[in-house]
């Protein structure tokens, strides 16, 4: 009788003491009920998912330290309305599954603010339906994707987006290709998800014709994939070839292509258009020389413009030896036009106000963006359009003939024109009033 | 002998259960996903205990098991979250009791397959089988559009029932189902190895040929043990699903079934009493090791990998000293000391 | 025309890779009868030692034979410590039989979360010796470069010196009396436990070479998550189970036959039935010769 009632006991008791364990062990951090998630006295806490490792990290991975960099900056010149800015960051891996436990995490346990330039379009979506943020009234700020669905404010109603949609994109580079490329044999590498499919709609739109499209899927790209790429595009005779890929697939591509010999006129995406990531890669500055890209900032070695020289002396004085890159431009800006709404959200900022203000002066922050951001009460769209470029012999994005052509369109069935849009000055020192 | 009757343990899992829905409205909303993560967890940990432990065979394709139960449960689940959302709702529809059965049925049918391929194979070889397994049956989901490839499917199994009130948030309603589901399931684990098959599983492991010897149907055994094992990964991966709300092959990769294995080594492969020890531990190292790293201000890369590290060393230690696991060490422990007294 | 050769080409290269890591595992298997899981892992590891060496010598060659020398030393260091331990206390009881895979799978795990603790999880290059761009004959261009030549010449090399060691020298004699039967071993005058370390000693040699040329078989870029390791992985392993375990040319049967079918699948069939074609290779395999293809009939069951 003894030892039966030992053994109950005793597994119970394990049962129950794990149980008590896992409610007591490591209680999660404590906020004050009176003041909003996230915000205290003294800071203002935001959360990010990306991935920092795995095989679609090249190149992103520099965010998180660009956009710190930023922040610190603003920190030590009286930071937000008093309040320092710190950047939780969790590695995603660029797995869908993984973004919404990091991002639950975040919200959850973190108890960050907002969310802000999360990374991924199949990532966004799975977070936006299983943790859902807009139930909950978390901001999820400038959206590290060009997906144009997240525009929709009806199904993503506290997200916005800050980069121009895959489908401006791939619109407006169907007009350059019609300019520069009339008559010639078209193929296209993209990602076989709502990344890739965004911009083939865009490209149906602006009515290009592909003689071959190959489609890859996420995690699968790399020097064994990427020869059965190059066959395919060879077959096809292909003179010009879309890489609208993540940059580990660009830069698979481009090297496996060389390897094999075959020189197609490269168009690269701006998603994988990094040159600095695809030459880490391995890939010669030759093989770079002509391709075409596009950006909605200025060139990363364009030092005559106030924001990249202001954006890379920080960088430098914060992440000593690391290039100043497409990643770190673009990490830095978003962070600049989110220290903005975090102060257009007031004094005593709470995450309602925080929306409030990007619907009611979402427009008028300063950023590097050589396109206007359209951030208003009925649209939730940021930038929308880009200029065209050729890659140097250096491997370097500059814009062609020299001077910045900015073109314009919408997601969906509106022309491309050309943008008559001047960037205001900078705020004095870079520093947002 | 030393076994509790039947109404004993129906009374101590409701007890348990009880227990369990206390705690889940004292403490905050993370824990209670962490208790749901835990659940799902000890499901699959359970099922390596039924398999390895009781008929000893070895599988590193848990996780690919998981999987397909995670999938089923994606493809005929009720998709009321994904409507909400304005997605698509893909399948069928069925209610959640509905759902669950389905990815048990599908797992298991699987699962027998393997069981049939295992049963000619041993020790290495079906190992590599299932290692095999585990990395390419996830990436089948890349082959059919309607599989949603790497991108993935919905599971959102949506609101809680109004009728329950205002304080009953998502993730409680989450958890509710499945602490229950895993409550059910083990104790019905529980009585399939205290009845007769649990002692022909013994015995197959302990020697296929003298099992044989003594009139066991080695084969059939063994098939029936892969079928039930698997059909509880089915299950488990169903609460994964539902716990992350999507399904993809990256959710189900090698990692998984190690977890799994390791988790079923740290309970005591053996013995299903500690089955809540290994679970407990996958989930709560790396919530651990995370506070620790950051009081000690330690880089990110130390605290993504730290927790693995731990769970690795952790449970090679076991292996060596321990390779019964905890709670059957003390079982024998307390057996040697009364044989001692007698 | 062209295509089938390249893909040819390709699956003879990777293949070879392969070949390797199956001989690795076999050369553990032969000399102490465990699969050792860790195998990957340890041949990333000596990935990492060769990039290191690259910082301090010029020559990838000179790099490859420290990383050679590293492997070797881990694996011994892995038999010392780890193998022999666990060896001893599980012999009996339950799980008797799996707990050296689950031992291995955890040192696997360790080796995977140690790495980006010394080496940051991002990419880091290391620089093919020779050129990856691909012979020309005529306009075409072959998918075979001088660096793949050299990688298979390399294999090749490695195959027949430890073919020979294993065959015709006493060294390799003792390995496999050691394997057959330790206490007749024993009896007959051979330091067993001298010599199984000398077999992981060997197998980590392997491994690494097998590592190393991996990396540079792609773009040169490596990373602990990277894809192409965890195919090394799987691909390694289950070479190793196609050809039987038993016998050292079985392994690079099985090695090639992997590399050749999974070019070929990638290429003619879809791009991503990239895992489930080696899945195929081995279902195929064991049903048709469940003991592998030069594998001796009852020696499954060990």
């Amino acid at each position: 009788m003894k030892a039966i009632n030992r053994r109950k006991l005793v597994s119970a008791g394990a049962m129950l003491a794990v149980a008590a364990m896992t409610a007591v062990a490591v209680p999660a951090q404590a906020f004050s009920p009176k003041s909003e998630t996230g915000v205290t006295s003294k800071e203002i806490k935001l959360g990010m998912t990306l991935p920092m490792t795995g095989s679609a990290s090249p190149g992103y991975n520099k965010v998180p330290a660009a956009m710190k960099a930023y922040f610190d900056y603003v920190n030590a010149n009286g930071g937000v309305n008093g309040r320092k800015v710190t950047l939780v960051v969790k590695d995603d891996q660029y797995v869908p599954t993984q973004a919404v436990a990091k991002t639950n995490e975040l919200i959850l346990k973190d108890r960050v603010f907002a969310l802000l330039a999360p990374l991924g379009t199949a990532n966004n979506k799975a977070v936006a339906a299983s943790v859902n943020p807009a139930k909950r009234g978390v901001p999820v700020l400038f959206v590290n994707t060009g997906f144009s669905g997240f525009a929709d404010a009806k199904k993503y109603p506290t997200t916005y987006p800050i980069l121009p949609s895959y489908v401006m994109e791939a619109k407006i580079m169907g007009e350059y290709i019609k300019d520069n490329f009339a008559g010639k044999t078209i193929g296209l590498v993209y990602q076989d998800d709502d990344f890739g499919t965004d911009a083939l709609a865009g490209f149906k739109t602006a009515g290009v014709k592909f003689a071959t499209t190959v489609g890859y899927a996420s995690g699968s790209q790399g020097a064994a994939t990427a020869a059965g790429w190059v066959t395919k595009l060879k077959a096809a005779n292909c003179d010009v070839v879309i890489l609208f890929g993540v940059s580990s697939a660009t830069a698979a591509g481009l090297g496996t292509a060389a390897a094999l010999k075959y020189t197609p006129q490269w168009i690269l995406g701006s998603v994988g258009g990094d040159a600095t990531t695809i030459k880490a890669a391995g890939v010669p500055a030759g093989v770079l020389y002509n391709a075409v890209g596009a950006s909605f900032l200025p060139a990363t070695t364009d030092t005559s413009d106030e924001y990249v020289k202001l954006f890379s002396d920080i960088y430098a004085k914060a992440v000593p030896g690391s290039a100043f890159d497409n990643n770190v431009l673009v990490g830095m800006n978003t962070a600049f036009v989110a220290v903005q709404a975090l102060k257009a959200a007031g004094n005593n900022p709470t995450r309602k106000s925080l929306l409030a203000a990007m619907k009611s002066k979402g427009s008028t922050f300063a950023s590097a963006g050589l396109l206007p951001l359209n951030y208003s009460a009925t649209s939730q769209v940021g930038y929308n359009g880009y200029w065209f470029g050729k890659y140097s012999p250096t491997g370097d994005l500059k814009p062609e003939g020299g001077s910045y052509t900015l073109y314009t369109t919408d997601s969906g069935t509106g022309a491309v024109v050309k943008s008559t849009y001047k960037r205001p000055a900078m705020p004095a020192k870079g520093l947002p009033k | 002998m030393h076994k509790l009757s039947n109404l004993v343990r129906i009374i101590l899992f409701i007890v348990l259960g009880v227990v369990i829905f206390i705690l889940s409205n004292i403490v905050d909303e993370y824990r209670v996903t962490q208790g749901t993560t835990i659940a799902a967890y000890v499901v699959g940990i359970a099922s390596i205990i039924l398999l390895t432990g009781y008929s000893g065979q070895v599988s590193l394709g848990h996780g690919a098991l998981m999987g397909v139960g995670g999938y089923t449960a994606a493809l005929v689940g009720d998709q009321a979250g994904a409507k909400l959302m304005g997605e698509t709702a893909t399948g069928v529809n069925l209610p959640i009791p509905l759902t669950f059965v389905a990815a048990i049925l599908a797992a298991a049918g699987i699962g027998a397959l393997l069981g049939v391929a295992a049963a000619r194979l041993s020790g290495p070889y079906l190992a590599g089988t299932t290692l095999a397994l585990a990395v390419g049956l996830p990436s089948v989901a890349n082959q059919f559009k309607s599989l949603g490839g790497e991108q993935g499917l919905f599971y959102i199994v949506g609101d809680p029932p109004t009728a329950l009130g205002e304080g009953v948030t998502q993730s409680k309603w989450y958890f509710w189902i499945a602490a229950l589901t895993t409550l059910i399931a083990i104790f019905w684990l529980q009585n399939v190895m205290r009845s007769r098959y649990g002692r022909i599983w013994k015995a197959v492991r302990g020697s296929d040929v003298a099992a044989e010897l003594a009139g066991i149907n080695v084969a059939r055994a063994k098939i029936l043990a892969f079928t039930l094992s698997a059909g509880l990964a089915g299950l488990a991966g169903a609460l994964w699903a539902m716990t992350i709300g999507t399904v993809s092959p990256s959710a189900f990769q090698l990692a998984l079934s190690f977890s799994l294995l390791t988790g079923a080594v740290l309970s005591g492969v053996t013995t299903l009493g500690g089955v809540m020890i290994g679970a407990v531990i996958l989930v709560a190292i790396p919530e651990i090791v995370h506070s620790v790293v950051d009081r000690v201000g330690a880089s990110q890369t130390v605290a993504d990998n730290l927790p693995s590290l731990i769970v690795s060393a952790l449970l090679i230690l076991t292996v060596i000293f321990v390779p019964n696991g905890p709670v059957e060490q003390m079982r024998s422990k307390s057996m040697k000391k009364k044989a001692r007294h007698h | 025309m062209f295509e089938f050769i390249n893909t040819l080409l390709i699956g003879l290269t990777s293949g070879a890779i392969y070949a390797l890591m199956a001989l690795s595992i076999v050369l553990v298997w032969r000399s102490t009868r465990v699969i050792n899981f860790a195998q990957a892992g340890q041949a990333l590891a000596s990935s990492y030692f060769g990039f290191e060496a690259l910082k301090y010598v010029d020559s990838f060659w000179l790099a490859l034979i420290i990383a050679m020398v590293g492997g070797a030393l881990l694996a011994a260091f892995i038999e010392i410590a780890f193998m022999r331990v666990m060896l001893k206390h599980t012999t009996s009881g339950p799980i008797a039989n799996v707990a050296p895979i689950i031992a291995t799978l955890g040192l696997l795990q360790i080796i995977h979360s140690t790495i980006p603790m010394k080496w940051g999880g991002a990419d880091v290059l290391i620089s093919p010796p020779l050129s990856n761009v691909g012979f020309s004959i005529g306009e075409e261009t072959l998918a075979f470069s001088p660096m793949k030549l050299a990688i298979v010449m390399l294999v090749t090399l490695l195959l027949l010196f430890f073919t020979l060691i294993f065959q015709k020298t006493n060294i390799g004699l003792s390995l496999r009396a050691s394997a057959f039967s330790p206490e007749l071993a024993r009896l007959a005058g051979v330091r067993v436990d001298r010599i199984r370390t000398l077999g992981w000693a060997f197998s980590g040699a392997t491994g690494s070479v097998a590592g190393l040329l991996l990396v540079v078989n792609g773009t040169g870029s490596l990373s602990p998550t990277s894809l192409e390791f965890s195919l090394l992985l799987i691909s390694g392993f289950i070479a190793a189970v196609i050809g039987g375990l038993e016998s050292l040319l079985g392994a690079v049967i099985g090695g090639l036959l992997l590399g050749l079918v999974t070019a070929f699948v990638l290429m003619y069939v879809s791009d991503s039935l990239f895992f489930i074609a080696p899945f195929i290779v081995l279902l195929v395999v064991l049903i048709a010769r469940p003991q592998g293809i030069l594998g001796k009939k009852g020696g499954r069951r060990a």
